[in-house]
């Protein structure tokens, strides 16, 4: 009898043992959930040592010539070496051969002409991220510079597309060859823009190997304000990288020649995380600085990652002046900033809440491990005054009241792409031909924005003003003018935008590189 | 064919008829398929809540683990249909295996097709007949 007993105890415990396991084994991996949608390469380099080398800020480029209205400018894209680590360099693709490219500085008003030449193996675009520009000089996906040197290309013949019209839809842009002028007016607040690649299907890796600079543009309201400048403004650009053995990035892309099949590999198509960070295009840096207010303006230019953004010890506040599209109207103190892929933050952090010689790291609250660190502030001897932040910035008036209905809705969601896994707007795939939005001239338009995974939703040509998050009011990182909104698993949120500018076709997309790759982009047109 | 060689079982199948014994297996096969499909199944809820909070690797473990669960369920089909039969057991187990068997399948159409309004509460209901039967298996056969 008690041999039967214990016979049914080790049944019980048994089973009991084999549900706690077929439950608790996938809750515990996965029952955290995911703060990006993505998967990280992992890096087969050797561990990169933290804060060990000197952070850089890209320099100014001067113009070629600049007469009364416009500066030129010129730009090579070359393939590079780069020191981002230490050991082997790393081979990039470069605007002048550097990552980040040069920073572009401009007036308000003042048109800039940055001609490209195209000495990649590949055709490129460029775009300039925040810019009010017109249709022609925008970057639209099929309107390829094509290389000088194409004998590249003409070994790898290009087999497939999104839309399955196979090649002929390349034609279908405005091409170049060799290079390109494009034409910036800049009629736009002073603001943070950034240019980088934006060739249909190949955004994602293009950028990963280096294909992205600031331009910044500046105005008298901005000056009025004398924020600080010089060496105590710094443009940091953060990515996330992945790297083999020899130092060199890789990238899981279907076919490597970025020629043929768009697209990365079946684990990666929630995006590209990498596990090194890089800021400026050095991993893991330190930088020095004084006892005094520093203007931190931060782009996250990573493929997929999201950023949370702290300071560590937290003794000084994260000021916030300015988003995407430039000033606030008044400041907003932050202890944390929550950063998609390609959105913008203007913040003003005073140093000299610190004692000499402490180290501040600034950290990614988002990041696991090393991931979780981004750069490291040494706090100096010198000190200054600390700059008074006045309490108004600069005036925004909200386009619509906060309860207009929807004009339209767009749904980002995961859907098939040709018969694989990929990424639909509306349920389709981004195609040339199709035209989701066709808008009049001036007018202002509410779209609803419904998500699936974190999709970080930029629009070409306006900002536009978050007007609801979650049927609530907007997020507390939504503030002033945004180009890009940080749109969380199954949320929905409104924005309202002016459709200004230039009759033409532009797009809108997600900017997780890889969605926006994987087909996630559509068309509105203003005319 | 004769028990001799299978000591015991001669007793654990006594009360039926000694001709054509019944057999204990097909109720052990039943019990740990069914357990084995309600947890494979409940396993789809934490999937789906993973990706429901960002995380696409879990929406590709949730196609998979479909598959799984689709496979674990017909096996407890098949089991519910040998308790009846050479274990001379009760039939119900068969009407709710097949009524498991069609849910799921019912579930996978609607998750590819992406009817999430009837996903949901159709998996809701998968999962309560998957526990309930399973807890049968293992009281009432």
């Amino acid at each position: 009898m008690s041999a039967r007993v214990t016979r049914r105890g080790f049944v019980a415990i048994g089973v009991g043992a084999g549900v706690a396991a077929g439950v608790g084994v996938p809750l515990v991996l996965t029952g955290t959930g995911a703060t990006s949608t993505g998967e990280s390469a992992k890096s087969a380099s050797r561990p990169v040592p933290l804060f060990a080398r000197a952070m850089h800020v890209p320099p100014v480029l001067a113009p070629s010539r600049m007469d009364a209205s416009t500066d030129y400018y010129e730009i090579s894209q070359e393939v590079a070496l780069a020191e981002i680590l230490e050991g082997p360099k790393t081979e990039i693709w470069g605007y002048n051969g550097m990552f980040p490219g040069p920073t572009i500085e401009s007036r308000r008003g003042r048109r800039s002409v940055v001609t490209h030449t195209n000495n990649l193996p590949v055709p490129t675009v460029v775009h300039l991220h925040g810019g009010h520009t017109p249709a022609e000089s925008d970057g639209y996906p099929l309107d390829l510079v094509f290389p000088i040197d194409r004998s590249y290309m003409n070994m790898h013949a290009r087999t497939s597309a999104h839309d399955g019209s196979s090649a002929d839809h390349l034609v279908a842009g405005d091409t170049s060859e060799g290079s390109r002028s494009y034409t910036y007016p800049l009629e736009q607040r002073a603001a943070q823009l950034w240019y980088h690649d934006h060739r249909m299907d190949f955004t994602g890796p293009s950028v990963w190997r280096g294909l992205a600079g600031f331009h910044i543009v500046r105005d008298e309201e901005e000056d009025a304000l004398q924020l600080p400048s010089g060496d105590h403004e710094l443009p940091l650009m953060i990515t996330d990288r992945a790297f083999d053995s020899n130092n060199q990035l890789t990238y899981p892309s279907v076919d490597p020649s970025l020629l043929g099949t768009p697209g990365v590999r079946a684990e990666y198509v929630g995006g590209v995380l990498g596990d090194v960070m890089l800021v400026n295009g050095t991993a893991w840096p330190f930088l020095d600085v004084d006892r005094a207010s520093y203007r931190l303006r931060i782009l996250n230019a990573c493929n997929a990652r999201r950023l949370d953004i702290r300071l560590d010890p937290p003794d000084a506040d994260l000021t916030q002046i300015g988003s995407d599209g430039g000033l606030l109207a008044t400041p907003i103190r932050h202890q944390h900033f929550e950063l998609a892929s390609a959105q913008r933050v203007d913040l003003i952090v005073d140093f000299s809440k610190y004692k000499p010689g402490t180290r501040v790291t600034l950290v990614n609250a988002y990041g696991d491990g090393d991931m979780g660190k981004i750069l490291q502030f040494r706090v100096g001897e010198r000190s200054q005054p600390a700059y008074e932040i006045p309490d108004r910035l600069s005036s925004i008036s909200p386009l619509v009241p906060a309860n207009r209905e929807p004009d339209r809705t767009m749904r980002f969601l995961a859907g098939n792409v040709n018969g694989s896994h990929g990424w639909v707007v509306n349920g389709l795939p981004f195609s040339p031909h199709t035209v989701s939005a066709a808008v009049s001239r001036g007018t202002v338009e509410v779209w609803r924005l419904i998500s699936d995974f974190y999709h970080p939703v930029h629009l070409h040509l306006n900002p536009f003003q978050v007007i609801s998050r979650g049927g609530g009011p907007p997020g507390v990182f939504d503030a002033g003018w945004k180009d890009t909104i940080d749109l969380r698993p199954y949320e929905e949120a409104t924005i309202a935008t002016r459709f200004d500018g230039s009759p033409g076709k532009y797009v809108f997309h997600c900017h997780n590189l890889e969605h926006e790759d994987m087909a996630m982009m559509a068309n509105f047109t203003i005319s | 064919m004769s028990t001799p060689d299978r000591p015991g079982a001669n007793q654990a199948v006594a009360p039926d008829s000694p001709d054509r014994p019944s057999r204990r297996w097909p109720r052990w096969a039943l019990r740990i398929t069914s357990t084995a499909a309600a947890v494979l199944l409940f396993d789809q809820a934490i999937f789906a809540g993973s990706f429901l909070s960002g995380s696409y690797g879990a929406l590709l473990t949730h196609e998979d683990n479909a598959r799984f669960a689709a496979i674990a369920t017909l096996l407890t089909l098949v089991s519910s249909i040998l308790v009846a039969g050479v274990g001379k057991g009760p039939r119900w187990p068969i009407v709710a295996a097949s009524g498991l068997f069609v849910l799921v399948g019912l579930q996978i159409v609607l998750g590819y097709t992406g009817m999430v309004a009837l996903h949901v509460p159709v998996g809701v209901a998968t999962i309560v007949v998957a526990v309930v039967t399973t807890v049968w298996t293992w009281r009432r056969v």
